[in-house]
C-alpha cells in the first residue's frame, strides 16, 4: 500500500489490476485524497516494519540548560517506536545528512534518506525555557517527500518522558488510526528486596514506584479497567487476603478476608465487580464480589480446583482454570446460565487465561519439554497459536488494554523479568531490569 | 563333685547366689547330657531345673536393679536433708527454695525434651507427587506419628502449610497447596485430632524449600510443612 511498485503500472495481465494501479497512483498524486491514508494496517495478520530514520534531536533556541536532554528525548521516542513493533530504526552510522540540516520539509534532501532505505523520516527540535520544555515534531514520508505529521508539545522538563510518550502516540495514531500504548502502565511483582512486593512502572519499564511495602508476600496485581485502582493479594495479615488500592488517593482497603484463599481478582469490563477464587467453603470456587467485598454470585460449585477468572469483553462470559478433567485446563463459563465448556485440549497444563478486548484469549501452556509457552486461542477454541517457544518459561500473559500487545514474565536470562510482545508474538522486548525476579504483570491504560 | 559341694556351701547365703549356682549346674549338666540322654526322666529334671533356676536368677537380678533405682532418690533426699539440717535452725523457708529450684530444673528439662520433640516433629515434611494432593503411604505413616504426638500433647495446635514446586501458575499452585494442607488436616482429623487444633494455610509456590529448578528441588518443594502452636 505504501510502497508503489513502478512495474505494477506496466503490468498487462489483468485489466482490473491495471485499473487498481491507476486509482492508487491517483490517490498518491493528489494530497487531498491521501490525507486520511492509513500507513500501517495493524489488523493485518502480519505487519511489515517501517524503516524510520531518526536524526539527533536539534536544540532550537531557548536556554542552554540540560545539555544531555536531546539524547534522552531521542532515546525515549525511538524506544517507543521500536516497542510498538511497527518500526525498525535505521542505524545512525548510515545517515548521509549533515548534523545542522534543516527541520522543515522544503529544505530537506529526501534523496539522502531514500538512498539509505528510509521510508519515514522523523525530525524533532526542542527548546528549554527554565523548567519548561517545548518539542516540535515533524514526520515525513520520504518517498513522496512530504510531511505526514507536525506537532508541537509543551510541558515540564521533569516530565519529559510523559511528554515524549504523548508525541510517540500521536505518531502511532497518525500512521495506524489507532491509539498506541506509549502512555500505558504496568504493575508487577518484584522480589529485589528479598520479599515479594508490588510495583508499577511505565509500559517501557521506567518510572518504577512501589505500591506495597508489606514485607510479607504481595502478589497478583490487577489494574481496574480505568487504571485508577489496583486489586492485589497480600499475606501481611496471615492468609492470602485481597486488597484494593485506590491509586489516585493512595488509600488501601482490605476487600476479602474469608478463611482460605481470596485470590486472583478479575475485573468486570465496567470495573464494578470482581471475579475471584474463594475457598472458605472447603474448596476453591469462583465467586463475584462487589467493590465493598460482598459476595454477589457464586459462579462455580465443583469439587475441582477452579481459579484464575478473566472476563470476556462483553462481561457475559469468563475464562477460568479448572482441573475437573484431571489436569489444569482453560474453561469458558457463561455467567447467565452457569454453563461450562472446556476450551483447551492440547497439553496437560494450560493455565492463567487472559481475555483481550479484541476477543482473543492468551494462556500459559506447558510444552513437551516441561517448560512453559504463551499461547493464544479464539474463545470458540479455534486459531491456536504458540507465541513463544524459546525453551524457557514464558508465563503470566496479560493483554494491553487495546488487546494488541501481551506482557509476560520469562526466565530466559536466568531470572524472571517482564517482557512485552505484539499479539502475534513478534517483537519480544525486555522491559524490567531490576535485580531479583519480576513476575505477574498487569496492564493499565494511560 | 567339688562343684556340688560348693553349691551346698552357698545354699544358705542368699537367694541370688543359690539360683545362680543352680543355673550353672543346669548348664553343666546340659553340657554333659550325652551321658544321661538315655534317661528321659533325668533329662526332664535337668530341663526343669534349668528353667526354674534361670527364672530365679533373672528375678533376683531384676529385683536388684529396682533396688538400685530406688536408692537414687534416697541419696538425693539425703542430700536435701543435709541442707535441711544445716539451715533448719536459722531459716525454715530455705527448704522450700531448694525444692522449688529442683522442680524448676525438672520442668526445664522436660521443656527441653518437648522442644526437641517439637523440632523433630516440625522437621518432618509430607511430600506429594506433581499436580497431586493425595497422601502417599509414606505420607500417611508420617501423619500417623504426628497424630500420636498431638494426642500426647493436647495443649499443642498445628499449622499445616501446603506448598508446591515452582512450575505452573501462582493461582493454581495456591489452590493446589491448599488441597495438600487440607489432605493432611482431614487425615489427622480421621485419627481423632479435633479440627480446632488444625489450622491450614497455602503458600503455593511462594515459599520454596529449594529454589533450584530441577526434579530433586521440585520434589522437595511439593510438601506440607508443619508448625506447632502452643
Amino acid at each position: 500500500m505504501f510502497r508503489v511498485n513502478p512495474g505494477f503500472l506496466f503490468s498487462h495481465k489483468k485489466a482490473l489490476l491495471y485499473f487498481t494501479g491507476i486509482v492508487s497512483f491517483l490517490i498518491f498524486c493528489f494530497p487531498g485524497l491521501s490525507s486520511g491514508r492509513i500507513y500501517i494496517d495493524i489488523n493485518a495478520p502480519s505487519i511489515p516494519k517501517f524503516k524510520i530514520a531518526i536524526p539527533d534531536f536539534k536544540r532550537i533556541g531557548g536556554d542552554s540548560g540540560h545539555p544531555e536532554l536531546g539524547n534522552e528525548l531521542l532515546k525515549v521516542m525511538s524506544n517507543d517506536l521500536e516497542l510498538s513493533g511497527y518500526f525498525s530504526p535505521i542505524e545512525k552510522g548510515a545517515f548521509l545528512e549533515e548534523k545542522d540540516a534543516p527541520l522543515t520539509g522544503d529544505k530537506i534532501n529526501f534523496k539522502d534518506w531514500s538512498v539509505i532505505g528510509a521510508e519515514l523520516l522523523l525530525k524533532v527540535g526542542y527548546s528549554c525555557m527554565g523548567s519548561r520544555l517545548q518539542v516540535e515534531l515533524r514526520l515525513y514520508d520520504v518517498f513522496w517527500g512530504k510531511q505526514i505529521l507536525g506537532k508541537r508539545a509543551l510541558g515540564d522538563i521533569a516530565g519529559y518522558r510523559h511528554l515524549i510518550h504523548k508525541l510517540s502516540d500521536e505518531i502511532i495514531l497518525k500512521l495506524t488510526n489507532y491509539n498506541g500504548i506509549s502512555l500505558t502502565k504496568l504493575a508487577y511483582v518484584g522480589d529485589g528486596t528479598g520479599q515479594k512486593e508490588i510495583y508499577t512502572c511505565d509500559y517501557d519499564g521506567y518510572n518504577i514506584q512501589a505500591v506495597t511495602s508489606d514485607k510479607s508476600i504481595a502478589m497478583l496485581p490487577r489494574w481496574s479497567p480505568d487504571g485508577k485502582r489496583l486489586a492485589y493479594n497480600s499475606y501481611k495479615q496471615g492468609g492470602a487476603e485481597l486488597y484494593l488500592k485506590d491509586m489516585v488517593s493512595g488509600v488501601t482497603k482490605r476487600l476479602s478476608r474469608r478463611s482460605g484463599l481470596n485470590i486472583g481478582a478479575g475485573w468486570s469490563p465496567g470495573g464494578e465487580e470482581l471475579a475471584l477464587t474463594l475457598s472458605d467453603q472447603g474448596n476453591s470456587d469462583i465467586y463475584v464480589i462487589s467493590l465493598e467485598g460482598q459476595i454477589l454470585k457464586r459462579l462455580t460449585d465443583h469439587w475441582s480446583i477452579d481459579v484464575s477468572p478473566s472476563y470476556s469483553p462483553d462481561g457475559k462470559k469468563l475464562a477460568f482454570v479448572s482441573n475437573r478433567s484431571g489436569s489444569p485446563q482453560v474453561y469458558i463459563l457463561t455467567i447467565e446460565d452457569g454453563k461450562v465448556e472446556r476450551l483447551t485440549f492440547e497439553g496437560k497444563y494450560n493455565t492463567s487465561p487472559c481475555w483481550s478486548s479484541l476477543n482473543r484469549i492468551a494462556y500459559t501452556s506447558m510444552n513437551e519439554n516441561g517448560s512453559f509457552d504463551i499461547c493464544t486461542i479464539d474463545p470458540n477454541g479455534g486459531a491456536v497459536r504458540v507465541l513463544t517457544g524459546d525453551g524457557w518459561n514464558d508465563e503470566d500473559p496479560r493483554w494491553s488494554p487495546d488487546g494488541r500487545y501481551i506482557a509476560f514474565s520469562s526466565n530466559r536470562t536466568g531470572s524472571y523479568h517482564i517482557y512485552i510482545m505484539n499479539l502475534s508474538g513478534q517483537n519480544q522486548s525486555r522491559i524490567t531490569f531490576q535485580k531479583g525476579n519480576q513476575t505477574s504483570p498487569s496492564w493499565a491504560p494511560g | 563333685m567339688e562343684e556340688m559341694l560348693r553349691v551346698e556351701g552357698a545354699w544358705f547365703l542368699d537367694g541370688e547366689n543359690f539360683s545362680r549356682q543352680f543355673f550353672f549346674i543346669g548348664v553343666r549338666l546340659w553340657n554333659g547330657r550325652k551321658k544321661i540322654m538315655r534317661n528321659r526322666a533325668a533329662m526332664g529334671v535337668i530341663v526343669l531345673a534349668f528353667v526354674f533356676s534361670s527364672m530365679f536368677w533373672f528375678a533376683s537380678c531384676a529385683k536388684k536393679q529396682v533396688d538400685t533405682l530406688e536408692t537414687k532418690p534416697k541419696t538425693e533426699t539425703g542430700e536435701g536433708s543435709v541442707d535441711k539440717g544445716s539451715a533448719a535452725g536459722k531459716q525454715s523457708s530455705s527448704e522450700t527454695i531448694t525444692e522449688l529450684s529442683e522442680a524448676e530444673r525438672r520442668a526445664k528439662q522436660q521443656e527441653m525434651e518437648i522442644a526437641n520433640k517439637m523440632a523433630v516433629f516440625e522437621s518432618e515434611n509430607v511430600y506429594f507427587e506433581f499436580d497431586k494432593s493425595d497422601l502417599t503411604p509414606e505420607a500417611q505413616a508420617i501423619l500417623k506419628k504426628k497424630a500420636a504426638f498431638l494426642q500426647q500433647n493436647p495443649n499443642l495446635a498445628l499449622l499445616i502449610e501446603g506448598n508446591c514446586d515452582q512450575r505452573g501458575t501462582i493461582e493454581y499452585n495456591l489452590a493446589l497447596g491448599e488441597r495438600r494442607a487440607n489432605a493432611a488436616q482431614r487425615f489427622l482429623m480421621a485419627l481423632g485430632i479435633s479440627e480446632d487444633r488444625l489450622k491450614t494455610i497455602s503458600y503455593g509456590k511462594e515459599r520454596l524449600a529449594d529454589p533450584a529448578n530441577n526434579p530433586v528441588a521440585w520434589s522437595l518443594n511439593r510438601r506440607d510443612s508443619f508448625k506447632l502452636l502452643r
